[in-house]
């Protein structure tokens, strides 16, 4: 006889009542008290066969469920597969971090990934999940927590403004009273917060100290063309120099902490998004006018200081629809509409924070000055454009550049153009560097050090999201010391330290759709050199993927490179180190996922392991064709250094597939290596139907 | 120990001589790092005078050698292979000055002074390696073992034994390579040990050092093996036994591939009795086929025989 019941109650809270009275329950225990005293050993029995029964039970179905969430991806399948039958297994590929002395600037994530590096995998789906379109801040924030230095787990924090601050009184211009809150917010944040989190992130360190990384420090970060021309003592001197500048940096350089200055930043991002979709609402709407929000002011007196009211101080600018002209060192820009004509200044020693808004037409940005157009100098610095079909044309440090801080380009929509030198267009050292594309056929234009950059502490970034879209880096600075006619890139998904003292940074481009071309040279397009990450993560389209050496999923010296490549018929070229390589102490791989692909190389590539690096290829289904010039260190290939082997995979899982080299359809590969080989398999059995699949 | 000691006595004074006579010691440092310079340079322009600045140091020969040396804390990975290849060049001369630098308080340095040593090879350095192969660094214990092996004494059979127990991998990578370098028959139980171990470098190493010690001493061993718990092992042993082949090997590996042994390891077994007849001319492919009925098991058997279509 039951004696309570449950009910769902309001808002689906489970209530209990009780149906008997008291007297009557206490009747009932004490029956049911006699019953089980004289069936005690019964029911110890009972009990503990149900619990034996129960635990199996539950123990069968959780293993259905561990097998069921863990199912392989079939690049987790081939990777165990072709490893078994070479004696070898996935944690194999995995490096100490104590091969050289481990240095106070290693990221977090580098030290697991160089530890488990076939994680790259996971991590690029995860980057890939947390993309989320019109919300900038969102991936930002993403990124910064991976900017965590190794063994720190507590993070800096923007500063946090006290009361007199946040009520500050200002004198208002403009009547609009959306306006006036992001005009007020902008103020909080480049008055206060920026740059006292600025002081927070420095406070260890010097004045000149501080001076130390606008003057020497950035000479590591800096190509020059008449390199090619020296001798070799010049050579030496400049070598020499530059050791000097990267040691003098290493004495003091851990006591920075640019976490406040990046918080501050994506704080200021978060909240100002809402205020500028608050705006443009309006506008959209019709509820006013681009032309009123401008005009409709405050009627000043004669005499009056402008620049004490909010809006229109000294550096701040608020455009109109019309095409407008801005020209100078700005703090402050926000612009209505119309196709405007920003030619911009900055100072680096005298660092500030710069916001640019443009909401609306086609725009020319421009600078004669390193440092400028969303460049966070050793601040923050965020330009954010919503329409038009844009042309940004930067020198060094710029477009998305984070040199000890934080540097945002956003553009939502449109065909745009992006022009600039070294540390461009997602570069990131001791900072976070960003530039997000939503849409539209884009043209991307480099030197080197580009494009997806990391370098110390730091993390570079390009997002892409619609649009057939061109990256060139290259063609400018020579790489004198490997080749007479071919130049740098170090970009396009390319993480970079000083070898041995600085550990680097996290490089990624990360392009979700379009038919896309990648040119570089050498160094770039997933690549990396010392501790650090460069990536390619390219979800859609047919793309073509051309460059010269050390790309492509290459990994040089302790240190991970991987390009990850969804769907789409792909065409990958080059010369050599490239496609799947990893040398000395390195992981380098290659993965597409789906479509009919063409892979050509010289040498030293598509699954080549060297000087105790990982070199792998997985191809995951398509009708392939598969190219190489010289077969004996191909397509599977390791070679010895210290006495030991390499690690070179080759893995094709299905399609009927075409070769000059060691594979072949249905047929496993031992090369002649230390140690190495491939498969060319069917992953899914061809009568699945009768067998039900592998 | 005295004949090294009046060696190295002999050689510090001439050193001396050179180096602390003002005139002399200034003109050969300035010639050594000016030369250096040019050695080390690696740009493709000057790539044709790397070798003749390199000869040149080495003709300096002994008083070359603690500049050398000094040298060997240098940053730059390309620096420090210049320096280990001249002093290779220069050869026996300079190991009673390398010898003597191994108590360097900098582990790196020792660590590369360890590596010269092997590189030249040459017995009068054992003493030196020896101490220094329980090292608190590991670099150095490598370094140190790799050295022993290369000179090819078999002194050194205890200490690289014992370094096949070491905690770092690399470690008892070394000392496997060594292992087969020196041939030291003691050791096979701890290699056919090795071919299990979790760092790649030591289980394949291991593998390749018992291919050059006596195969019936490591036949032996390996019969044993196969009833390993540790999968690698067995796949390694049964890889190993099809490489030496012969009726024993073979026996072996047959009653393996019968067994009621787990499927990779009667996969293992089948997979180097194909490989260790490739022409069938034992006539036991059949059989041996039949008994895996998988697909991919199948295509990886029929790859052991299969010539590689190599265009």
């Amino acid at each position: 006889m039951p004696f309570c019941i449950f009910i769902e109650g309001q808002n689906n809270v489970i209530q209990s009542r009780f149906l008997v009275d008291p007297y009557t329950l206490s009747i009932v225990i004490d029956a049911m008290y006699k019953v089980l005293k004289q069936l005690t050993f019964l029911s110890y029995y009972v009990l503990l066969i149900w619990l034996v029964v129960s635990t199996t039970v539950s123990a069968d179905q959780s293993q259905l469920r561990s097998a069921s969430i863990i199912e392989r991806t079939p690049e987790q399948f081939g990777l165990e597969h072709l490893m078994e039958t070479l004696n070898l297994k996935p944690s194999d590929i995995g490096y100490r971090t104590d091969y050289t002395e481990p240095d106070s600037f290693r990221l977090q994530l580098i030290s697991d990934l160089m530890t488990t590096p076939l994680g790259m995998i996971d991590y690029a789906s995860q980057l890939r999940q947390s993309v989320v379109r019109g919300q900038p801040e969102v991936m930002s924030a993403y990124l910064f927590k991976d900017l965590a230095g190794a063994g720190k787990s507590k993070r800096g924090k923007a500063y946090s403004p006290n009361e007199q601050e946040l009520t500050r009184p200002v004198n208002l211009f403009y009547s609009d009273p959306i306006l006036n809150r992001l005009l007020s917010r902008v103020s909080l944040y480049l008055d206060i917060i920026i740059p006292k989190s600025t002081e927070l992130a420095f406070a260890d360190i010097s004045t000149s100290q501080r001076q130390f990384l606008t003057t020497k420090f950035v000479h590591l970060l800096e190509l020059r063309v008449e390199d090619e021309f020296l001798t070799p003592n010049q050579l030496d001197s400049v070598e020499k120099l530059d050791e000097e500048y990267a040691e003098t940096f290493a004495e003091f350089g851990y006591r920075i902490n640019s976490d406040p200055i990046v918080d501050a930043g994506l704080d200021c991002l978060k909240k100002l998004m809402l205020d500028v979709n608050a705006l443009r609402s309006q506008i959209d709407s019709r509820q006013v006018s681009a032309k009123h929000l401008v005009n409709n002011t405050v009627t000043l007196p004669p005499g009056v200081d402008r620049s004490s009211y909010l809006g229109v101080q000294n550096g701040w600018a608020v455009g109109g629809p019309g095409n407008d002209y801005y020209r100078g060192d700005y703090w402050f820009i926000l612009d209505l509409g119309g196709d405007d004509h920003y030619d911009l200044t900055y100072d680096s020693h005298n660092p500030h924070p710069v916001i640019i808004i443009d909401l609306s037409g086609n725009d020319l940005y421009q600078t004669k000055t390193d440092f400028a157009i969303a460049s966070g100098c050793m601040t923050v610095s965020m330009l954010l454009d919503f329409e038009g079909d844009d042309s940004y044309r930067g020198q060094r440090f710029s477009l998305g550049s984070g040199y000890f801080g934080f540097g945002l380009l956003y553009d939502k929509s449109g065909n745009d153009h992006y022009d600039g030198d070294t540390h461009v267009q997602g570069a990131g050292t001791y900072g976070l560097g960003l530039l997000i594309d939503e849409s539209g056929r884009d043209i991307y234009n480099a030197a080197a050090y580009a494009q997806g950059f990391g370098y110390v502490r730091g993390f570079g970034m390009i997002i892409e999201g619609d649009g057939a879209d061109s990256y060139y880096a290259g063609g400018k600075y020579k790489d004198f010391l490997r080749y007479d006619q071919h130049y740098l890139s170090m970009s396009q998904g390319f993480g970079f330290g000083s070898r041995p003292i600085l550990s680097g940074g996290i490089g990624i481009i990360l392009d979700r759709k379009g038919n896309d071309n990648y040119y570089s040279d050498i160094f770039a397009q997933g690549a990396s050199y010392w501790w650090s990450l460069g990536m390619i993560y390219d979800s859609d389209g047919n793309d073509n993927y051309q460059s010269f050496q050390y790309a492509q999923g290459a990994a040089t010296h302790m240190t991970l490179g991987a390009l990850i490549d969804d769907f789409g018929d792909d065409v990958y070229t080059g010369k050599g180190l490239m496609q799947g390589v990893g040398h000395d102490y390195s992981c380098g791989l290659i993965l597409d996922r789906h479509g009919n692909d063409l892979y050509t190389a010289y040498d030293l590539s598509q699954g080549a392991g060297s000087a105790n690096g990982a070199g792998l290829l997985i191809d995951n289904e398509g009708d392939d064709r598969y190219y190489v010039k010289i077969k004996k260190n191909t397509h599977g290939y390791g070679n010895p250094r210290r006495d030991f082997g390499s690690i070179g995979l080759f893995i094709d899982l299905g399609g009927f597939d075409q070769y000059t080299g060691f594979g072949q359809n249905n047929y496993y590969w031992q090369t002649d290596s230390k140690w190495g080989g491939g498969m060319d398999i069917e992953r899914m059995d061809p009568d699945s139907a009768k067998t039900g699949g592998r | 120990m005295s004949r090294n000691f009046n060696r190295l006595l002999i050689y510090s004074v001439i050193v001396m001589l050179f180096l602390h006579s003002p005139i002399q010691g200034q003109s050969i440092k300035k010639r050594v790092d000016s030369l250096f310079v040019i050695a080390s340079t690696g740009t493709v322009q000057y790539r044709d005078m790397e070798q003749p600045a390199k000869d040149s140091i080495a003709a300096i020969g002994l008083p070359a050698v603690p500049l050398l040396i000094e040298k060997l804390d240098t940053h730059s990975a390309r620096e420090r292979l210049t320096v280990i290849r001249i002093l290779d060049s220069i050869g026996v001369v300079a190991v009673p000055l390398l010898v003597e630098a191994l108590d360097h308080p900098n582990g790196l340095v020792v660590q590369r002074i360890c590596w010269a040593l092997g590189d030249i090879g040459d017995s009068s350095a054992i003493d030196g390696l020896m101490n220094v192969s329980s090292h608190n660094r590991w670099q150095v214990r490598s370094q140190a073992v790799r050295a022993l092996g290369r000179i090819k004494n078999d002194r050194a059979a205890d200490i690289v034994i014992e370094a096949m127990r070491d905690s770092i991998g690399q470690v008892r990578k070394s000392a496997a390579v060594a292992s087969g370098q020196i041939m030291i028959h003691e050791s096979i139980a701890n290699l056919v040990h090795l071919l299990g171990d979790d760092f790649y470098g030591a289980r394949m190493t291991a593998m390749e050092a018992l291919t050059k010690l006596d195969s019936s001493m490591v036949l032996e061993v390996l019969a044993d093996s196969i009833n390993s718990s540790d999968a690698f092992v067995v796949s390694q042993a049964c890889r190993l036994m099809g490489e030496i082949g012969g009726d024993v090997a073979i026996d072996i590996l047959r009653q393996l591939v019968d067994s009621q042994a787990d499927r990779r390891s009667r996969l293992s077994a089948a997979t180097a009795l194909l490989k260790a007849d490739p022409q069938d001319l034992c006539g036991f492919r059949g059989q041996v086929m039949a008994q895996f009925d998988d697909r991919l098991d199948q295509i990886r058997l029929r790859s052991t025989f299969v010539t590689p279509d190599v265009k």
